[in-house]
């Protein structure tokens, strides 16, 4: 139970951020990393919050070689700003992360969250090619570097993506951009998953298909002009305002879900919401989002259903009593004893956001 | 070093007296990789199973001996090398396709499965498996993984870390763990993805679940020569600052070209001074005005003699050409050192003539061939290893390459691994600081360092850093 509201920390520098989050550890004071604020409700609750520690200020793009196709920035900036900048060069970071917008990179980095072009450029995960670190022991260890392709050593960028800030707060980061597809369409359809499924199996895939709970279907190609509009002729869809890409992202219930499932499986498990529940879909990726409007059992079933399929559901956000009856992340991996070894090699006193995540 | 008193049997008893190989004739084979250094293993065990993989883990750690897992011994960076004796656990007869799922578009195999096997078994389902090392043909999924090996497709697929749904993997104590699985998105650290080109190092990896694509409709390959390496590179930068990413985009140097002619008569304009392969995949309409695209940007930039493919066979004569390349170079030299620096690819000329100069400077002769896209380079240093002396040249050679790579911003190993031979530099792209974080990870799965042992991380007893004084380069060049 938090009992007074913590320090708010934003340092100006990487090497600040280490100092106080050393600072912080050698008192045993429990620090909450934060970026945007956009992703606060993922985890269980804190079991204690200190010093809440904001990258916000560390905001720079430190480097953006056009030629070379990739960027490093601090972590602190926001997803906005970054793509202002690439788009100067005609390319872009194919993200885009519901509750936009104003997440900072590192917080994407940090919770993993993604959108619909996850489904045609995957997610973050696959073009995060360095990383820098804050680790409670001050030190601030780089992983990877600034180019597209590398197998120097470990692959540290995957030990901190989706960590949620449990192993060392990221303070930098570099990725592989993307050229600007020279069309990019937005098309749409009433027809629920069926319609989905079609536009899933046309000759050029889509580069995000997403299935709304209301019957709407919005899907998105990208790629060469003739290519696209073979696709268009094909489905025989209307063409929509790609200003729905950036409604849709807006979405952030006050209580929201995401379920992941085998693509195969997915349509089943969104099937057992209760009738008139809000939630959209991306079935190429297997993942959806679910606007819970009921009980906290009714979660718990509909978790239990995912998981026995190989899926899970976590919370997104909702009250602190509503996570701590379900539980933010649901059953516990099997090898959370590995996990937990990880824990206590990078934050040996727990002090690294105390019981919001599984480790 | 023999084994301890009682191990050769306890091996025996787990996978059979056939399949643990100790007498020393025999052992030669499993001497060394696809790189140039080599060492013997005590024992080479044969396991056909997850349970001799754990069983053969266990006896290793209770007498604390060294196991290097081992597929088909293709790696360039001696990751298969038994530096510390031990242990060679040979996984190629764990070669089962356990299951396709062509809804899913996965599949479930065993390590030794060949990379090339699995997307030829995958094409019945019009799916094959991205990845695609030159040595598909006889490399190994288990390998590739270990690795985190590339190709010349992963331009635009990505690396073998990009398609590893999920793994089995058997740890230093001998236990089994899943780690990730088939939905997107799991809970907990990503264990997947940090065993995915640990080298061996983490893990025995005992099945692999990899993604599948679907094989595209239509596939374009374009040839063009140039008149030198400089006006090449300044191709490939020219074809990706368009904002066009091909599947494949290859650059061989003149040497190279000479070679692959004589060997498979494919056709490559042997008085050029360079050439670029390049490939654009996906429906009719796409490769169409992509192919236009780029014949466009390559003339303007120098290209001639510009050719594209008109048959399948045509087109596997020209990546025939490719992927044999380094096999040809034996045309001229019988052994070849070859390191796989990468750089921003904007800095692939002024690589390309630092490489050419060390080359000069040792008077040693240079073939280059590699994923120019990706700024991944691969030069080859060719020379006789019959000649003692030749051997240092060679290796200062290498290791002046690699610094070039490193001061122009670029990191050690692209595709290939640190493993041995490139151990001793990772104090030139890492700090103390950003090694330790590593050595943590290494600590936690296997405490005792028993899980081949002298790969990736600098072993100050075996080989001194020349350029010392100089860490963490990445660092003062202030990239962050």
């Amino acid at each position: 139970m938090v009992v007074k509201a913590p320090a708010v920390e934003k340092p100006a520098t990487a090497e600040e951020l280490a100092r106080r989050l050393h600072d912080a550890a050698v008192s045993n004071l429990a620090v909450a990393p934060a970026g945007g604020g956009r992703a606060r409700g993922m985890g269980d609750p804190l079991e204690r919050c200190d010093v809440l520690l904001q990258t916000t200020r560390l905001d720079r793009v430190i480097e953006h070689s056009q030629a070379d196709m990739v960027v490093s920035v601090e972590a602190g900036i926001t997803l906005e700003a970054l793509q202002a900048e690439l788009g100067k060069a005609g390319q872009f970071l194919p993200v885009d992360p519901f509750n936009s917008p104003g997440h900072t990179i590192g917080g994407l980095l940090a919770t993993g969250w993604t959108g619909p072009l996850r489904l045609g450029y995957g997610s973050p995960r696959d073009f995060l090619i360095g990383i820098r670190v804050a680790l409670p022991d001050g030190k601030l260890a780089t992983g990877g570097g600034r180019v597209v392709k590398n197998v120097s050593g470990y692959d540290m960028m995957k030990l901190h993506y989706g960590a949620l800030g449990s192993l060392g707060v990221i303070v930098a980061a570099s990725f592989k951009v993307f050229p600007k597809p020279l069309q990019d369409e937005t098309l749409s359809e009433a027809g629920g998953w069926a319609a989905g499924e079609r536009a899933l199996s046309t000759p050029l895939a889509p580069s995000a298909l997403e299935v709304l709970s209301d019957g709407r279907v919005l899907a998105r190609y990208a790629g060469s002009p003739a290519a696209v509009k073979r696709v268009r002729d094909e489905l025989g869809w209307q063409r929509a305002d790609p200003a729905a890409w950036d409604d849709h992202a807006r979405r952030a219930p006050e209580r929201w879900a995401r379920i992941a499932a085998p693509r195969s499986e997915l349509h089943k498990i969104v099937d057992a919401l209760p009738d008139g529940a809000e939630w959209w879909a991306s079935p190429g990726i297997g993942v959806a989002h679910w606007a819970i409007s009921t009980d906290a059992q009714s979660v718990r079933n509909l978790r239990s259903r995912a998981e026995k399929a190989g899926g899970t559901l976590v919370i997104l956000a909702a009250p602190d009593d509503f996570i701590r009856e379900v539980g933010a992340w649901g059953a516990a991996p099997a090898t959370l004893d590995i996990m937990r070894r990880l824990k206590k090699a990078f934050d040996p006193k727990g002090v690294l956001n105390p019981g919001r995540f599984v480790v | 070093m023999p084994l301890p008193a009682g191990v050769a049997e306890a091996l025996r008893r787990i996978v059979g007296r056939e399949s643990v190989i100790d007498a020393p004739n025999d052992l030669r084979i499993f001497e060394r990789d696809g790189s140039i250094e080599g060492a013997l293993p005590d024992a080479v065990v044969l396991a056909s199973s997850t349970d001799h993989v754990a069983a053969v883990m266990r006896v290793a750690a209770k007498h604390r001996i060294p196991v290097v897992p081992r597929g088909a011994g293709t790696g360039l960076s001696g990751g298969a090398v038994t530096i510390r004796g031990g242990i060679a656990l040979q996984v190629t007869r764990m070669r089962h396709i356990l299951e396709i799922d062509p809804v899913a578009q996965t599949a479930l195999v065993e390590p030794g499965v060949v990379n090339q096997e699995l997307s030829l078994v995958a094409a019945q389902h019009g799916l094959f498996y991205a990845p695609d090392p030159s040595s598909q043909k006889a490399c190994t999924i288990g390998g590739n993984a270990a690795e985190n090996s590339g190709g010349p497709h992963c331009l635009y697929y990505g690396v073998t870390t990009n398609h590893v749904l999920g793994m089995e993997v058997v740890l230093a104590d001998g236990s089994v763990h899943w780690v990730s699985g088939d939905s997107a998105d799991r809970v907990g650290l990503d264990l997947c993805g940090v065993l995915v080109g640990s080298e061996g190092t983490l893990c025995a990896i005992t099945k692999i679940k990899v993604k599948l694509l679907r094989i595209p409709t239509s596939v374009a390959t374009l040839l063009a020569a140039f008149p030198s390496i400089d006006t090449a590179s300044q191709a490939v930068s020219a074809v990706i600052g368009h904002g066009i990413v091909p599947a494949a985009l290859e650059m061989m140097d003149r040497v190279t070209v000479g070679a692959v002619e004589a060997h498979y008569h494919a056709g490559y304009p042997t008085d050029a001074g360079a050439v670029l392969l390049v490939e654009v995949d996906g429906i009719p309409e796409s490769t169409r005005e992509l192919t236009a695209a780029i014949s466009e940007i390559l003339t303007a930039n120098h290209g001639y003699a510009l050719r594209e493919a008109q048959t399948p066979a045509e087109r596997e004569l020209l990546w025939a050409g490719r992927k044999g390349a380094i096999g040809a170079l034996g045309r001229i030299k019988p052994n070849y050192y070859l390191h796989d620096g990468v750089v921003p690819r904007s800095r692939l000329p002024q690589v390309l003539s630092a490489v050419g100069e060390i080359g000069e400077h040792y008077k040693l002769p240079v073939a280059n061939v590699f994923h120019a896209g990706d700024g991944n380079l691969h030069p080859n240093i060719l020379f006789d290893m019959r000649d003692h002396q030749v051997i240092h040249q060679v290796e200062g050679a290498g290791e002046e390459m690699l610094r070039a790579v490193v001061e122009l911003g670029g990191a050690l190993s692209g595709e290939h691994g640190i493993g041995l031979e490139k151990s001793a530099f990772m104090p030139w792209i890492y700090s103390e600081d950003d090694l330790d974080a590593m050595h943590r990870v290494k600590d936690v799965f296997d405490g005792d360092g028993i899980l081949n042992p002298g790969k990736i991380f600098p072993d100050p007893s075996r080989k001194a850093v020349h350029l010392a004084g100089r860490t963490g380069l990445a660092i003062e060049a202030r990239w962050w």
